[in-house]
């Protein structure tokens, strides 16, 4: 801010004439004269009633200041480390790929569960095919998930009775040893007779 | 002739012709292409017959994923259809007085299969007249299949019967008297304690709830590619 001037200063105290001025200091305190005599003006009634009633207004409710905040537009900055954002990335991506238990399924009163069991150890592969799949291969896989030999399935059939064999490699067909009852089944071997019973008893 | 007799025979046609094709089509590339006109031959008298044709189609289906010949396929369903017809007669002379369900003579076939006599399936129908004997039969062929004698056998059943027990816990009856066996009895004891048990055999164990969760449902057969 510029400084006034001293003699400047002393004709606006009323110390010196202005005659003494020269007509730059004459010029500045015209200016200065202006300056005080709008200072000194009363702003209009309207105006002064406007922003005092800006100010008394009451505080908005939470809910009002909620609503206006999310409508209204915010600089955010993130500040993230790249390690840290990898790892929740990988866990994020785990959640998607591995699958997740399928839920239980409900069962009918004419269902029931039926459990294949069998020790095939050094199989590639163990199914289970019956008239419940039409003979068809494929749908019912065992499992060895420990890999200890011992392959497992569990599926839901309707209840009474069902022929199957095991199908072990996808040629070798074997019959099931632990199912206690069997049939010949007209080529030469032996069909497992599994008997179905409802689980809702 | 007219308008309406000739479209009545149109459609008795049509269901003739239609009920014929369904095994040719469900076995159409499962079986030899050799063996399907002799089966087509036999599932067509069967279901002539009133015997239940599913048990045939799924004999010729298995022998066609077992990669039997042509006429051993052929051979075993005909086996099939005998054993189907003698249990729906013996099931009828049994005095059967509903149309015995496909299932029953299914099962009463099975049963024929492992073992037990025609004359112990009368008398097994005799005791449980109007209600599945196909349950007491595999429960007697559980029995025998495990060395006891048919008609102690088929005495045991008749009595669980008598003291109330009924469809699939006639089962528990047989299980429980082979249990007795694997804990070293011989097989009288073994029957005699089942007998002092009855009608209180104890319900084979319901399976887990994690088995259960674990089940898969089979897509329906007609729906596999």
């Amino acid at each position: 801010m510029k400084p006034i001037d001293p003699l400047v200063n002393r004709v606006l105290d009323g110390e010196l004439p202005p005659e003494v001025l020269t007509p730059a200091q004459r010029a500045e305190l015209a200016r200065l004269d202006r300056v005080a005599t709008l200072l000194a003006e009363v702003p209009p009634a309207s105006v002064a009633n406007r922003v005092m009633a800006e100010v008394r207004r009451p505080l908005p409710g939470v809910v009002e200041r909620l609503v206006r905040w999310f409508g209204e537009r915010h600089t955010v900055t993130i500040s993230v480390r790249p390690a840290w954002s990898l790892a929740v990335a990988a866990v994020l991506a785990a959640l998607a790929i591995i699958p997740g238990r399928a839920p239980a399924p409900v069962l009918g009163s004419q269902e029931g569960i039926a459990q294949f069991v069998g020790r095939f150890p050094g199989a590639k592969s163990v199914e289970v095919v019956g008239s419940f799949t039409d003979w068809r291969p494929g749908a019912v896989v065992l499992r060895d998930d420990d890999h200890d030999g011992v392959w497992r399935a569990a599926v839901v059939l309707p209840v009474g009775q069902h022929e199957y064999m095991f199908v072990v490699d996808g040629e070798q067909w074997v019959t099931d040893p632990l199912a206690g009852r069997f049939v010949d089944d007209g080529f030469g071997r032996q069909n497992s007779l599994l008997i179905v019973r409802p689980v809702s008893r | 002739m007219n308008a309406a007799a000739r479209l009545a025979l149109i459609g008795l046609f049509a269901v003739g012709a239609l009920q014929g094709q369904e095994p040719r089509t469900r076995l159409a590339g499962r079986v030899p292409p050799a063996a399907l006109s002799a089966l087509d031959s036999i599932v067509l008298l069967a279901d002539h017959e009133g015997i239940p044709t599913e048990p045939l189609i799924q004999k010729a289906l298995e022998g066609g994923a077992k990669g039997a010949p042509p006429a051993t396929i052929v051979a075993a369903v005909g086996e099939s259809a005998s054993q189907l017809r003698s249990a729906l007669a013996l099931l009828r002379q049994g005095g059967e007085s509903q149309p015995s369900s496909a299932a029953e003579v299914t099962a009463v076939a099975a049963a024929l299969a492992r073992g037990v006599s025609p004359d112990q399936v009368g008398n097994l129908s005799a005791v449980l007249p109007g209600e599945p004997t196909g349950p007491a039969l595999h429960a007697v062929a559980d029995l025998v299949g495990h060395g006891f004698t048919e008609d102690s056998s088929v005495d045991l059943i008749v009595e669980a019967a008598r003291q109330g027990l009924r469809g699939l816990r006639l089962l528990d009856v047989a299980a429980a008297a082979v249990l007795e066996l694997q804990r070293g009895q011989n097989r009288a004891i073994a029957f005699a304690r089942v007998r002092d048990m009855l009608p209180n055999v104890p319900p084979p164990p319901r399976p887990a709830p994690a088995t259960v969760s674990k089940a898969r449902r089979l897509t329906p057969p007609t729906q596999r590619p």
